[in-house]
């Protein structure tokens, strides 16, 4: 197959040769795709009102001031070791239907910053252990609970925190009956 | 210049990145066609667009995208199709940089919804990922001539029906 020749698309012109041909189809397809797009949604099982009724509950975190934090794989080995101490940001309700070992449990509040006395709390019980790192195992949405806390807790001086991608879900698919209780 | 813009090794260059944007754009169409509600509130989680328009974005977006998308692989209109991209490419990257510079850690939305892309969060990565598809849609606008493809079989029926 050749390519066209000159004459096949006329002119070639300079730079912005043919431009507003171009914009001309932009606009077209803009117009037969967007109108085929809303002839669809009428008859679409999930379409949905052209104009919103109301507020869409968008929720996505304030940004605050937060430390590093790292995320660890579910069926990391880290997890396991004696030298992690672990931390459920779930609520207590979550935390009481399945728990990862001996988790101290932190509900996480993205409206409330977590009191100063629990983060203290954490940080003398963390000492005690004498553990190396700090895993936060969170609810694995988006955003997730245990990134946020362990934000939290890393930006208030809390070093090497971790949080589990995918979250508790995660944590328990990964550990089958045997890590969790 | 002329020379360059001219070269005809362009419409060759061009046919494999046209179907790579095009797969790219079908491809990340799909689940916003299936799933509109969903998208709608990937939408407006960026909190850029006002809610009057929300829906009507979430609606047709995706459509522009699937047109566009076909369009470019099979070479008809090609060039308005690379300029739609293009121009919906500005509009991602723009929403991107904004949701960066507020702070959100957010997915990016681009093939799945919020709580499907666990794995998709916004970041500087994504800002350079779509200049690079920005880029190769300006380069089919620009540079892309003459396309191969439908384009350029209608041109030549209507030569030798002239």
């Amino acid at each position: 197959m050749q390519t066209g020749t000159k004459s096949d698309f006329g002119n070639s012109g300079g730079l912005f040769a043919g431009l507003g041909a171009a914009l001309q189809d932009a606009v077209l397809i803009t117009l037969v795709a967007g109108g085929i797009g809303m002839l669809a949604n009428l008859v679409h099982p999930e379409g949905i009102p052209f104009v919103a009724e109301k507020n869409y509950e968008t929720l996505v975190p304030c940004p605050v001031a937060g430390g590093e934090v790292t995320p660890l794989a579910p069926d990391d080995a880290a997890l396991r070791s004696g030298d992690t101490f672990l931390i459920d940001a779930r609520s207590a309700e979550e935390y009481k239907a399945w728990r990862y070992r001996q988790a101290m449990n932190v509900p996480y509040d993205y409206l409330d910053p977590t009191p100063a006395e629990t983060i203290g709390e954490m940080a003398r019980r963390v000492a005690s252990s004498g553990a190396r790192r700090v895993v936060v195992i969170g609810d694995g949405q988006q955003p997730d609970s245990g990134k946020w806390l362990g934000k939290e807790i890393s930006g208030k001086g809390i070093k090497n925190v971790f949080f589990v991608k995918g979250g508790a879900k995660a944590l328990k698919a990964a550990s089958g009956s045997g890590g969790g209780s | 210049m002329k020379r360059l813009l001219n070269w005809p090794g362009h419409s060759w260059l061009a046919v494999p990145a046209r179907w790579y944007l095009g797969a790219v754009f079908v491809i990340a169409c799909l689940h916003k066609i299936a799933h509109p509600g969903s998208f709608a509130l990937d939408v407006a989680t960026y909190d850029i667009v006002p809610l009057q328009l929300v829906n009507l974005m979430a609606i047709t977006l995706p459509w522009i995208e699937l047109f566009a998308g076909i369009m470019l692989i099979i070479g008809f209109r090609a060039r308005g199709a690379a300029l739609a991209i293009a121009g919906m490419m500005v509009i991602f990257i723009a929403a991107i940089v904004i949701a960066l510079a507020k702070g959100l850690d957010m997915s990016c939305g681009c093939f799945a919804s919020q709580s499907a892309a666990e794995d998709d969060p916004i970041s500087y990565l994504t800002v350079m990922r779509d200049s690079g598809w920005l880029f190769l849609s300006l380069y089919m606008l620009f540079f892309d001539r003459r396309p191969i493809g439908l384009d350029l079989v209608l041109a030549r029926r209507k030569k030798a029906h002239a």
